[in-house]
């Protein structure tokens, strides 16, 4: 009778005559690489509790709007009342923040350990160049923050549809907010992608990128808030939801005429202006207030200032990096 | 096929400081030692090849192909640092695979290949550990591995056995010679360490003060020379006055003696005189040069 048995042939080095696919291969394990890292994909557990915790941050603000919209009732009634009806705007003016925070803390760990490692000249011997490994280190952040923005407002867009009284009719009427939901969400998304990753460039270390992208975001906004406050003018108690300028343009400003410019350099404030500009909404910081005395398309060429000088420091900075 | 490599008045300034100089050569299959002093302009020269840098002038071509600008040229060859250049977090297997598909391998070739690559440098068990848990000798193999995950037809190696102990070192050299002599990959080895080259090198270029001071092959510049090398059990300088008395002049260095320019008869004197004096020759041999003799500028 025949044993069964089975032998083991080590064919030795085989050389490789499979297809090669080029750069756009390249980029694309690169790109994935990137979004793993983000989301902590095949690392430990401990790597995957922050992305996690983010994602969480970001979809509750649009799980308590949809909370407070059910119990609001009649929408329609409540917004001619004056009362609060969370929309889209309302909620990218909180995720904004949650996305700072998410670029302080994932953007250093998208960037620092290649160079921390030394692991660049490795990628960039390959066909890929210094420009294809940043383009596709912020796509892959990107699309992470978009995800982020993304998921949260669908879910207070489907909630605002199913409490409605007639969701079907509840899509008609607000068909018009997709785009401006996207539109908003990638102006967000790139800018706070390009600036974190800037400064990501510059600081290797983790905590300390993070503290500065932090500390910037606070220090700098509260000063250009205190700078911009205007005496007679930006009383929000008295005025809130109301921009008193289209009333009264006699405002007191501590530094003078030139707050309205200094304005624009408050980091919370490029993509506030923009969504209030995009959702029509009325000013909602004494910054934003005093950036509305300017001319609509002035914060549209502040936002792609604060996108395109970053960028340029991002390249800079590894233009120069000796490999 | 172009050669392999061709530097063409290859020269390369930073600021002031000429790292590369004018330098021109061609490297063709096999193992190629780049020697030279540290500041020699090796890493200059890897560098350029890889694409890394721009040449101040002249050309790098690799295949044929300018690396700096065609970056699709440099999906054939394979680059392996002398530093640290692993991620910690990753497993090899997660990291030859990203590198594999760098080099525009698809996902599941990749995937094919880190595990064969990793099998062939004997990290066959460990591969699911993350890297920062080895040591230096894995992480050197490791290192080797992502530079041939895609079958290059040109690997860059600089100071593979950097910070390797004596055996890994052997390890290390064996694992380079199968990889041009069984894989099929041609290898430049940047080194100072001259009995690396001289061992596993088929040709050599050596680079000082960022020009070519010598280029050729192994075997024909190490060539014997006149001089012979007699090596007795002991009594070295009366052996020497042994053979001062026969008419052949012999000098000691150390154990040896070296007759600098040895003719037919001087072999037979030489035996005769271990025969009179009962000396126990050990050995009694044409010198070769060294890597080192041409490196220090020794005896041609």
């Amino acid at each position: 009778m025949r044993q069964p048995g089975a032998e083991v042939f080590d064919l030795g080095y085989q050389r490789y005559t499979g297809p090669r696919e080029g750069r756009n291969r390249a980029r694309w394990a690169l790109f994935e690489n990137g979004v793993r890292t983000l989301l902590g994909i095949g690392r430990g557990g401990k790597a995957k509790i922050l992305p996690v915790l983010l994602f969480i941050s970001a979809i509750t603000p649009a799980v308590v709007f949809v909370v407070i919209l059910a119990f609001i009732g009649d929408l329609a009634a409540a917004v001619e009342e004056g009362d609060f009806v969370p929309g889209p705007a309302d909620y990218y003016g909180i995720v904004a923040v949650v996305l700072v925070l998410f670029g302080a803390i994932m953007a250093p760990e998208l960037l620092g350990p290649d160079r921390r490692d030394n692991v660049l000249p490795l990628y960039l011997v390959r066909p890929l160049t210094t420009l294809d490994y940043l383009v596709v280190r912020l796509l892959a952040f990107a699309v992470i923050a978009l995800a982020l923005v993304y998921s949260g407002q669908a879910v207070l867009f489907a909630g605002q549809a199913f409490t409605s009284d007639e969701p079907l009719q509840y899509l008609r009427d607000n068909w018009a907010d997709i785009p401006r939901i996207l539109l908003v969400g990638a102006v967000i998304s790139l800018f706070i992608s390009v600036a974190t990753l800037a400064v990501s460039a510059y600081v290797v270390r983790r905590a300390v990128a993070a503290a500065v992208i932090i500390g910037a975001y606070i220090v700098i906004g509260g000063v250009v808030d205190g700078l911009t406050f205007a005496e007679n003018c930006t009383d929000f108690e008295a005025d809130f939801g109301e921009s008193p300028f289209f009333e009264d343009r006699e405002c007191d400003y501590l530094i003078g005429d030139f707050a309205p410019y200094l304005g624009l350099l408050q980091p919370a404030g490029v993509t506030d202006n923009i969504n209030a500009l995009v959702f029509d909404l009325d000013p909602q910081s004494p910054a934003s207030l005093a950036v509305s005395e300017l001319p609509d398309l002035t914060p549209v060429a502040a936002y792609l200032v604060w996108v395109i000088v970053p960028a340029a420091m991002l390249w800079n900075r590894y233009r120069r990096i000796r490999l | 096929m172009p050669p392999l490599l061709e530097a063409h008045s290859l020269t390369k300034h930073y600021g002031r400081t000429v790292a590369l100089d004018g330098v021109s050569f061609e490297v063709n299959e096999g193992v190629t030692g780049l020697l030279g002093p540290n500041g020699a302009g090796k890493s200059t020269a890897m560098k350029l090849f890889l694409g890394l840098i721009e040449p101040t002038a002249g050309q790098a071509l690799i295949l044929g192909q300018e690396p700096y600008r065609s970056p699709e040229g440099r999906n054939r060859i394979g680059y392996m640092p002398e530093n640290e250049c692993l991620p910690r977090d990753m497993t090899a297997t997660e990291f030859l695979m990203l590198m594999a598909q760098l080099s525009g391998l698809p996902p599941s070739q990749a995937r094919t290949r880190a595990a064969d690559v990793l099998r062939h440098v004997g990290l066959d068990e460990e591969r699911y550990r993350p890297m920062h848990e080895y040591s230096t000798g894995m992480k050197q193999r490791v290192k080797l591995a992502q530079a041939i995950v895609h079958d290059p037809v040109l690997v860059l190696l600089d100071e593979p056995t950097a910070g390797l102990d004596p055996d890994g070192r052997q390890e290390m050299l064996r694992l380079v010679d199968r990889t041009a002599r069984n894989f099929g990959i041609s290898v430049m080895l940047s080194t100072h360490l001259m009995g690396d080259v001289e061992r596993i090198a088929d040709s050599v270029l050596v680079l000082e003060s960022g020009v070519l001071s010598q280029e050729g092959a192994v075997a024909s510049l190490t060539q014997e020379t006149e001089a012979l090398i007699i090596e007795v059990a002991e009594g070295v300088g009366a052996f020497a006055a042994i053979l001062a008395e026969r008419g052949v002049e012999a000098n000691a260095d150390g154990n040896l003696l070296v007759i600098e320019h040895a003719k037919e008869e001087d072999y037979d004197a030489v035996r005769d005189a271990a025969v009179d004096a009962g000396a126990r020759l050990r050995r009694l041999a044409p010198a070769r040069r060294t890597l080192t003799d041409i490196f220090r500028g020794g005896p041609a």
